[in-house]
């Protein structure tokens, strides 16, 4: 038992997901290329963040509420400011009291405030990606449903970043079809796409692909009912809902994702979209994986799977880092 | 691990300073009061009573105050060097984690599976500990509600078996409570602290509102003995028992008063399920390392005036090297030490009650977050594949590692009915030691941090870490802790008679408990090898950010 001979690798993943903006989960992430011996690196999706601190200029110095404390620095520490605001995965915004309370009574310029962030970001990140990564590593980067449509043109665009969104791309021994569409959520967020819509986009993908070919799919949205997608249930008000004294917890992810898993038998399905529900399951003989997500620690959870040079799925280990 | 959904902005929004966009998010449960229930719980707040009259037992001429103050400067350098590696790996585990990816995985292996067994089997005593209080709880809650029956019952829960069965009991009401989420289990926690602060207060009340004539008065009437107090202190006299203070006693139980606050920082433990976690715990630490000291030291100092160095140093003597002498003059328990003090001053029913489940509230907060604690690690082990992954396995519901916690609790309760049957204190000698050991091991991993993985802690921006000397500032932490546990190794090594004795039973256990973490993670690697391309050491590989 001790001796035995596992077959030989022809490829490593390293998947993760919903880094949500944090700078220090993207570098580790980049990291995990040599440290995990991984040839290709998966990021799934929900890579924008959700919050932009606003710093205001005054007299020389720069003040902002980090972690709910004000903060005060001179001009010159702007970016260790900015840094430190990075760090907990927002965004920050150098302004005046003006266009503060522009950002607080006009959405469409709140809105096109994050974007511009968000894009600065993935443009900085896909920089780094190309100082970083070896020549022989693979960058995979999809978009989620909390990611602006505007990203997807950057990451297109990045000479170091593969970003096969809506697409079937080749992977060594294996294809993987890529998707960050996800079925309605209580926030409305985009990329939300009925059942019936998701089906037939999920499908449209996968009849793309050679028969008997080896697929793995990377679709941000988990498989219904598969212990995968477990979140508390949420009122209008997005309030958790109590039930017995405890908050309500229900399947949230995808049937159609569960049916064209059932149907089409990848070898491998990589989720996300649910932080909570990190897990490993079986559907068929299909090994659906979702790393869950910690980034608000700074942590990176991930998931290494290493495929056979048939294309066979080996064997796959989560890693929290 | 432990997070719930909840909206971090369902709609651009300010706040604080904060814009937020359309996003679903999680937030971390526990919060600084949560984090700080469980570091108090962990202690046992109200067993100081019981714990100054073993330190009085064991150390001849010994005062509390210099081993209070000392004993707290000690884990308060230690959770700097904690809090460093909480920073860096904020996750549960504690030294499991630090160790196995800072310095070595089967050094982390190591810590975290004796982690396991010696904590287990500390759930296991605390159980039979309460078990062993039941009958002063009974007196207290009889002498409270006027009722024979009660009083009388404390007679008939002495039998092992009804040790055993007690100790059952209680483990299974920790069970059943630790099902709960964290955060509804650390309110549970919360309240218990709360039980036991209020014990204090009534105590403490009780003392500064009698005076020292009073207490011996008091004495005497409940023992039904006129002269009660005189007569204890010339028994011990008699018994040629030191009494008075003496420095080098007090600093010799400074150890002793070390592993009285065992437990102050074990917030790090469930490093996975705190806000903000450096923080957290580090706010956490300093609030219940400054209780401890107020409380504990202020009840001290007020049992000085009321009751007297040398008659609690002669009741707590005599009554453990001749209770016949000490019985034939009273019948308050001598261990009870404070509690006891306490329960012949009170006047009232609610301060008796009060009184009499102070200690059964600490045991069973203890136990609770014991079981957090150990569950945390063995749902740190299982990740890492060396123990089950099943164990790994997190509730939907509470979000809590529950087949860890039933793991747990069975075994806690195989050792309960085991100790409650055999008397294993040649195996479990040196436990003291080990828990000593343990903090080395913290110690060591805060010196090794910036030098093996500096790029875990330093911060955005930048190049190198702030050094005093030349030397990071974490690693000075890490080995003043290291140093000062040292010593308190030392001095439980040198005084066997007090922390522990070495036998082959005690060294052999102690040993095969350490050795047990490294052989399970050197076969669990090589069997995942013999059927696996992934190495069992990447999962303990921490990646750089920088």
């Amino acid at each position: 038992m001790f001796f035995g001979r596992p077959r030989k690798r022809a490829l490593r993943i390293y998947f993760a997901t919903d880094i949500h903006g944090s700078d220090r989960c993207f570098r580790k992430f980049l990291a995990a290329a040599e440290s995990y011996e991984a040839d290709a690196l998966v990021l799934g999706g929900d890579i924008a963040g959700k919050g932009l601190v606003p710093i205001r200029s005054h007299n020389g110095t720069l003040s902002a509420q980090v972690r709910g404390e004000a903060v005060t620095v001179p001009r010159e520490e702007e970016g260790r400011l900015r840094a430190e605001i990075n760090r907990l995965g927002f965004y920050s915004l150098v302004t005046d009291d003006t266009n503060i309370e522009r950002l607080e009574s006009e959405p469409a310029h709140l809105e096109r405030a994050f974007e511009r962030a968000i894009v600065e970001q993935i443009e900085g990140w896909c920089r780094l990606a190309e100082e970083r990564l070896a020549p022989r590593v693979r960058c995979i980067i999809t978009p989620g449903n909390d990611d602006p449509k505007a990203i997807d043109s950057v990451l297109k665009a990045a000479p170091r970043i593969e970003s096969p969104e809506a697409e079937i791309c080749e992977l060594g021994p294996i294809l993987m079809a890529s998707c960050g569409d996800v079925t309605p959520t209580p926030w409305n967020t985009e990329r939300e796409y009925p059942e019936e819509e998701l089906a037939r986009r999920l499908e449209a993908i996968l009849d793309g692909a050679p028969p008997a070919s080896k697929m793995v799919v990377n679709f941000h949205c988990p498989p219904y009912g598969s212990g995968l997608d477990f979140a508390a249930e949420l009122d209008p008000q997005l309030r958790p809902v109590i039930r017995g004294g405890r908050p309500s917890i229900v399947p949230v992810g995808s049937k159609a994702v569960r049916d064209v898993v059932k149907r089409y038998q990848p070898v491998v399905g990589l989720h996300g979209h649910i932080h909570e529900s990190k897990g490993a399951q079986k559907i068929g003989s299909t090994m659906c994986l979702n790393p869950g997500s910690d980034y608000s620690a700074d942590v990176l959870r991930g998931a290494i799977v290493d495929f056979a040079q048939d294309g066979s799925y080996i064997d796959f280990l989560f890693t929290t880092g | 691990m432990a997070s719930t959904s909840a909206p971090m902005g369902g709609r651009a929004a300010t706040g604080q300073g904060l814009f937020t966009r359309q996003s679903s998010g999680l937030v971390r449960e526990l919060g600084v009061p949560a984090a700080t229930g469980i570091a108090l719980a962990s202690v046992a707040v109200v067993n100081t009573f019981i714990n100054f009259n073993a330190g009085l037992v064991s150390f001849d001429k010994a005062e509390m105050t210099l081993p209070l103050l000392l004993g707290a400067a000690i884990w308060l350098v230690a959770m700097f060097a904690y809090k460093y590696l909480l920073e860096a790996i904020p996750r549960a585990g504690g030294e499991y984690v630090y160790l196995s990816r800072i310095i070595s995985p089967a050094l982390g292996a190591m810590a975290g599976i004796s982690i396991c067994i010696a904590f287990t089997y500390i759930l296991a005593a605390n159980a039979n500990f309460t078990a062993a209080y039941t009958p002063f709880m009974l007196t207290a809650l009889g002498a409270a509600l006027n009722s024979s029956a009660i009083s009388d019952a404390a007679g008939n829960v002495t039998s092992q078996g009804a040790v055993a069965t007690i100790s059952v009991v209680m483990l299974l009401v920790v069970g059943a409570v630790s099902l709960v989420s964290i955060r509804r289990l650390a309110q549970v926690i919360l309240v218990l602290v709360g039980i036991q602060l209020l014990a204090f207060l009534v105590l403490g009340w009780l003392l500064v509102t009698h005076s020292h004539q009073d207490f011996v008065n008091a004495l005497a009437s409940f023992s039904n003995h006129p002269g009660a107090y005189n007569d204890i202190i010339a028994a011990a006299q008699k018994d040629n028992i030191p009494l008075g203070f003496s420095i080098g006693a007090s600093l010799t139980a400074v150890p002793f008063m070390v592993l009285n606050y065992n437990g102050v920082l074990y917030a790090y433990y469930v490093g996975g399920e705190l806000k903000r976690p450096g923080r957290t715990y580090l706010y956490a630490s300093v609030i219940s390392i400054a209780l401890l000291v107020v409380v504990w030291l202020g009840v001290w100092l007020l049992m000085r005036s009321t009751v007297g160095l040398d008659f609690m140093q002669s009741q707590a003597k005599l009554g453990a090297t001749d209770p016949a002498a000490y019985g034939a003059i009273t019948s308050l328990q001598s261990s009870a030490g404070g509690l006891g003090y306490g329960l012949i001053l009170s006047g009232d029913p609610i301060s008796k009650i009060l009184i009499g489940i102070a200690v059964p509230s600490a045991e069973l907060a203890v136990d609770l977050a014991f079981v957090a604690v150990v569950t945390r690690v063995m749902f740190a082990l299982a990740f890492d594949r060396l123990l089950p992954i099943s164990l790994a396995k997190i509730s939907e519901r509470n979000a809590i590692p529950t087949n860890a916690i039933i793991v747990a609790v069975v075994i806690g309760i195989l050792f309960a009915i085991l100790a409650a049957f055999v008397n294993l204190s040649n195996i479990v000698a040196n436990l003291a030691l080990f828990v000593a050991l343990i903090i080395v091991a913290g110690g060591v991993a805060a010196t090794a941090l910036p030098y093996r993985r500096p790029d875990l802690i330093m911060r955005p921006g930048e190049t190198a870490l702030p050094r005093v000397a030349g030397i990071p500032v974490p690693s000075l932490w890490g080995a003043a802790t290291t140093v000062l546990a040292a010593i308190v190794v030392v001095l439980i090594i040198t005084h066997p008679s007090v922390f522990g004795s070495f036998t082959v039973t005690s060294v052999g256990a102690l040993v095969i408990v350490l050795l047990a973490g490294p052989v399970i993670y050197l076969a669990a690697r090589q069997m995942r090898l013999s059927r696996s391309s992934i190495d069992l050491r990447l999962a303990m590989r921490e990646l750089p950010p920088e």
